[in-house]
């Protein structure tokens, strides 16, 4: 009884949230002169309408669940890690020149492609943090600085040294990388590639990662009172960095999946145009950094995204009306927090007045 | 060297701080009073695309003006509402608002105009540029000085003017009050509330207007996510300028140089996203080396006390 | 009667916290309200101040019926209050914090030089110096003690209330500020005090009201009564003495030689601490805080590490080692600040009490859940710590039951060596007793305790060794049955070692 009341609660909430959004919407749409019942038909038909089309919202939430995943983890050991973009795009340009330039078979050209986007955008993530340790540098505004750093220099190094230029248009982005390094497809004749298993895994284990090991533990108590950790031994710069590592970590694989997966190249801007890694902040607000939480909100964001294509193709509203009900969820969520804090402070300071005066 | 000498370069800085100064102003006095504005960017981006809108519905560029301020002020308030009144996070808050920024300017980009990507309309009048009387006349620093849209003068004028209003009047002693200990002068009966509502809508006009120099200034022209990462810049400049109107003038002035600077550089033979990189990179060096001002500023103090 | 206030009744949800308070005050008079920590004074007091609102009954002011909704009302009325933990603006100037609120002006600027003058006037006409430009925040305890007065006073106050006014001075400034209290009654002004140290309120008060769960259990004039009859009422039984058994200390467990910290400023925190804890002893260590014991006890658990010196526990060195590495060499610590260091308030009561235990519940490198709640529960029992649940979060017990929390994750260390900083700030006396007995119970045992105490009264209860840190160095040492609390006292001050 008090499990089901608990889910139903949890419940609760989120699906609140979707209701504004969508009532957001409406008006939105109604503002726009369109029918709100087609467009939101329209919408669903385009996420979960067919299976194509259902896959289709599958792969698009593949990157945002990673990222997802990877931003949670930091939000829980307290870092406000708002570098998912930067991340992102090293992982995937790192991915595309290993997989192009290591000799090998191809499943070792797509295994160390892996790696190397991970590494990379791990240790960009790693960066960032070990300013914070060791500088004191603000990691949410270092965070943001270095994203653009990573854009423009990913986009340098497509469109100067690594360019492809076999084609006759001189595109920035890179050759293409050869068919035995791709990953697999999920079916034949969808989108949904192996990427999205990763995520799957990735989701399972970083739930039990933060919930039953020691590691996971520390990574809590750190996000909850950082000097209550390092009193109890905790080894806050250790700890800070590996989890931004793992963290960007997260993004990169994020990154090298797309690449490996959908575009099969690196591509300037491909990887940011789709808003992937404010997708992936967003789902893990929305969710309020619990790992399954998070994929669940990741794919209603790539839901309302491929939705929104659906609305854009068969009626007039525009597809942007998928990023104002993004927005507006978020907002409302951003408030939800909030609004079970100040219950729980009330209550503790009834509880600190009674005992304290 | 001659880059270096060339008034056009200094004259462009002012025309790029600009929209970098207003919003960090705005950002200041948010910082003030103990909020902490990471949605500086979406402001500013309101404040372009509302401007664009103002400016095609009245075809009045100060009722332009009027509009973007106005329209940027209902965002700060909603705002000052969740982290005030229902105390949101500042920082999921802000987030939350650059979002809604992004998805709401494109959306009614489309909606409004019915174009994607960005905007342009020719027949559009842009801001005047305002010539100086007497120092026009005066060889390189007439073309650096004069000849700006009113908005860049605006922005002098408000370090000044916030500078004084912060450290000489009551109000603004007030709120440095109220941001410094919101508990004590709430027992004094100062209305904290009150004062970070102000703020907050002060900050909102100013990135009104930041936003208008951006899609007013030079060329009229709205593109989606034009702001392009000035907001953040901006908030650093407050950091920096450790809320203090002239250390915020300052480090403005700073990113604005390298902004134009490395504008200028892709004249030459570097490759435009080094350029662009530049001032992040900047950015991200002047925090390494301001980072520990207060710091010192604490061991300072401790040592005067203890002579 | 100057004030009266009768029947006030505060309930915060099911809790009382007053109960049918009666209260009145003189003109001229100083009038002391004593009690325990949670018996509400306090909660009496911020009514008083237009903080609070009562459930029930009724304040009378020079006769009128009054009901304030703000402090902003009480200042209107003459009624002004400092705090226990200061009201002040650090960046600001003593003049700046002293007209806040009243800011002489014109046309909306601040006269800065009439603010300044305002305030020397002022402080030259209570005879209480102070610099008006100085920066508070650079100022002694005492010195931001005498300007809130001034500020109160600033604002025209007639009856001024100090809530524990004398936690953070120094002796001679609690005597500096007691004559000020004096002088000012003598002038006209009405003083309320609220504190529990009996000896102040002796030499002070004029009538002395007494609180206890939330009741008045006595009004008395100071001439018709006594110390022991105030904690009599105060607390409502005579306290259990506890017995220490005589025993000789063994092994030194800590040992501290030459032990320097460098500060911000000129002066180093910690200037060559010498000391050291044996087996079956606890040492105190008295003073005002902010003489270094904060930094001490970084040091010695490895939060900080010390420029100079050297730092051993059971004779291995461990001045480079990690906060872990010395926890694992025998450091069990009870923190100062029990919700700055000692909890993760989010987090619950078990994740609270696993904290440093982790090493011993794990395997594999997953933490055993049901043996760490089966830990946790017996605790919750053994030291009666109230609380819904283990996944109750830490920050919805109050500070009496977290801190016996914390006193029982760091007992069940059974670690040769304990650090215990203030372990029973802010707790009611029955929680004061199991702790204290428990720290006496590891001593008789053999463990080594350093106790670090602002509560002069504790330290001297507790300690068989007792030293005095004074401006990061240790100015005094005293074996117990040797201290007297006027040779502390001096000590405390700043007093030369003999």
């Amino acid at each position: 009884m008090n499990l089901v009341n608990q889910i139903a609660k949890s419940l609760l909430q989120p699906l609140l949230a979707i209701l504004v959004g969508l009532a957001a919407g409406a008006v939105a749409i109604m503002i726009v002169g369109g029918s709100v019942v087609d467009t939101y038909a329209e919408m669903w038909k385009g996420a979960f309408g067919s299976f194509y089309f259902f896959t289709n919202t599958l792969a698009r939430a593949t990157p945002i669940i990673l990222i997802g995943l990877g931003v949670a983890l930091a939000f829980r050991a307290g870092f406000f890690n708002l570098g998912a973009e930067g991340q992102l795009i090293l992982g995937g340009l790192s991915a595309a020149l290993t997989a192009l330039h290591v000799p090998g078979p191809g499943w070792l050209k797509l295994t160390l492609a892996i790696i190397a986007g991970i590494i990379a955008a791990g240790i960009w993530s790693a960066f960032a943090g070990w300013l914070d340790t060791r500088f004191r540098m603000n990691l949410l505004i270092t965070t943001l600085l270095l994203n653009y750093i990573a854009v423009y220099f990913a986009s340098y190094m497509v469109s100067h040294p690594f360019m492809d230029r076999t084609g006759s248009a001189a595109m920035a982005q890179t050759p293409m990388v050869e068919n035995a390094a791709w990953l697999p497809k999920l079916f034949q004749g969808m989108s949904v590639h192996a990427g999205f298993l990763f995520a799957m895994i990735g989701t399972i284990l970083l739930f039990l990662y933060i919930r039953y090991t020691v590691s996971g533990y520390e990574v809590r108590m750190l996000g909850g009172n950082p000097l209550f950790a390092s009193y109890g031994g905790v080894r806050r710069g250790r700890l800070m960095l590996i989890s931004m590592f793992v963290s960007g970590g997260l993004a990169g694989l994020a990154g090298a999946a797309e690449v490996l997966g959908t575009q099969y190249r690196f591509i300037d801007g491909s990887l940011s145009a789709p808003g992937y890694a404010w997708s992936g902040i967003m789902a893990t607000l929305l969710a309020s950094s619990h790992p399954i939480g998070t994929a669940l909100a990741a794919l209603l964001l790539a839901a309302l995204q491929t939705g929104g294509m659906g609305v854009e193709r068969n009626t007039d509203v525009p597809l942007e009306i998928s990023s104002l009900i993004q927005a507006v969820l978020i907002l409302f969520v951003s408030a939800r927090i909030s609004y079970s804090f100040i219950k729980n402070r009330k209550k503790a300071r009834a509880a600190a007045d009674g005992s304290s005066t | 060297m001659d880059l270096l000498l060339d008034a056009t370069l200094y004259s462009s800085t002012l025309r790029a701080v600009t929209p970098i100064l207003l919003a960090a102003l705005g950002g200041a006095l948010c910082a003030r009073v103990g909020l902490f504005n990471v949605g500086l960017e979406g402001l500013i981006l309101i404040g372009a695309f509302s401007a664009i809108v103002g400016n095609h519905l009245t075809g009045n560029i100060w009722l332009a003006l009027l509009f973007a301020m106005t329209c940027v002020m209902m965002f700060s308030l909603l705002f000052a509402y969740m982290t005030i009144h229902l105390k949101a996070n500042v920082i999921v808050v802000g987030v939350a608002l650059n979002f809604l920024a992004l998805g709401l300017t494109t959306f009614s980009l489309r909606a409004i105009f019915d174009v994607k990507g960005s905007y342009v309309d020719r027949n559009m009048v842009g801001l005047p540029r305002w010539e100086i009387p007497l120092i026009h006349d005066i060889p390189w620093i007439g073309r650096v000085v004069s000849g700006h849209s009113p908005l860049v003068y605006f922005g002098l004028l408000m370090v000044v003017l916030l500078y004084v209003y912060m450290f000489r009047t009551v109000s603004g002693f007030r709120l440095r009050a109220a941001g410094e200990n919101p508990i004590a002068s709430r027992s004094l009966g100062i209305r904290v509330t009150q004062y970070q509502y102000g703020a907050m809508i002060a900050c909102g006009a100013l990135c009104g207007l930041a936003g208008a120099q951006l899609s007013l200034g030079q060329l009229t022209l709205f593109t989606e996510g034009m702001t392009n990462g000035r907001g953040f810049i901006a908030l650093v400049a407050t950091m920096l300028g450790q809320s203090n109107p002239l250390g915020v003038g300052a480090s403005s002035l700073l990113f604005g140089f390298m902004g134009s600077l490395s504008t200028r550089l892709q004249g030459m033979a570097l490759p435009t996203q080094f350029t662009s990189m530049l001032p992040f990179v900047v950015t991200l060096l002047a925090m390494f080396f301001f980072r520990n001002k207060s710091q010192l500023a604490d061991a300072r103090r401790s040592n005067e006390s203890s002579r | 009667m100057l004030l009266q206030m009768k029947g006030i009744t505060k309930a915060y949800g099911g809790v009382i916290a007053n109960k049918h308070v009666d209260f009145s005050l003189k003109k001229g008079e100083v009038h002391a309200l004593v009690g325990e920590n949670g018996a509400g004074k306090t909660t009496l007091m911020r009514i008083l101040y237009g903080m609070e609102t009562p459930t029930d009954g009724s304040i009378t002011l020079n006769g009128k019926p009054l009901q304030f909704s703000s402090p902003a009302d009480a200042i209107a009325n003459g009624i002004g209050m400092v705090h226990q933990h200061f009201m002040l603006y650090p960046s600001f100037t003593i003049a700046e914090n002293i007209v806040i609120g009243r800011e002489p002006r014109r046309f909306g600027f601040i006269n800065q030089f009439r603010a300044i003058s305002e305030v020397a006037e002022l402080s030259r006409q209570y005879g209480m110096p102070v610099d008006p430009r100085r920066v508070i925040g650079d100022c002694s305890l005492g010195v931001q003690q005498r300007v809130e007065i001034l500020k109160v006073l600033h604002q025209g106050a007639e009856i001024i209330i100090l809530d524990e006014p004398t936690g953070v001075l120094t002796p001679l400034e609690v005597k500096e500020l007691l004559e000020s209290v004096r002088r000012l009654a003598r002038s006209g002004k009405s003083f309320i005090i609220i504190t529990h140290k009996l000896q102040e309120v002796m030499d002070v008060a004029d009538r002395i009201t007494v609180l206890r769960d939330g009741e008045v259990t006595g009004a008395v004039d100071a001439s018709g009564t006594n110390v022991d009859e105030l904690s009599r009422l105060m607390v409502g039984r005579d306290l259990v003495n506890l017995q220490r058994k005589e025993q000789t200390p063994g092994q030194p467990i800590l040992e501290l030689e030459g032990i320097t910290l460098a500060g911000s400023g000129s002066k180093p925190v910690l200037d060559h601490i010498n000391l050291s804890v044996h087996a079956g002893e606890i040492v105190g260590i008295a003073g005002i805080s902010g003489n270094g014991q904060s930094e001490l006890l970084q040091v010695i658990s490895g939060l900080a590490k010390p420029d100079a010196g050297a730092l051993r526990l059971q004779g291995k060195d461990i001045k480079d080692a990690s906060v872990r590495q010395i926890r694992e060499q025998g450091l069990a610590h009870i923190p100062e600040d029990r919700y700055q260091w000692g909890v993760a308030k989010e987090a619950t009561v078990a994740d609270n009490g696993l904290m440093g235990h982790t090493d011993r519940y794990t395997k594999y490198g997953l933490i055993k859940g049901g043996k760490v709640r089966e830990m946790v529960r017996g605790w919750v029992e053994r030291f009666s710590i109230k609380t819904g649940s283990l996944d109750t979060k830490a920050q919805h017990l109050s500070g009496g039951n977290l801190q016996k929390l914390i006193v029982a994750r760091e007992l069940e260390h059974r670690s040769p060596f304990l650090i215990a900083a203030e372990p029973t700030r802010g707790v009611d006396v029955g929680a004061m007793e199991v702790i204290h007995g428990e720290l006496l119970k590891r001593r008789d045992d053999g463990g080594a305790v350093l106790l670090v105490s602002s509560e002069l009264t504790e330290v001297l209860k507790l300690s068989d060794r007792i030293l005095v840190m004074y401006e990061g160095r240790i100015v005094g040492e005293t074996r117990a049955e040797e201290a007297s609390e006027e040779r502390i006292s001096l000590w405390m001050a700043g007093g030369k070692r003999q």
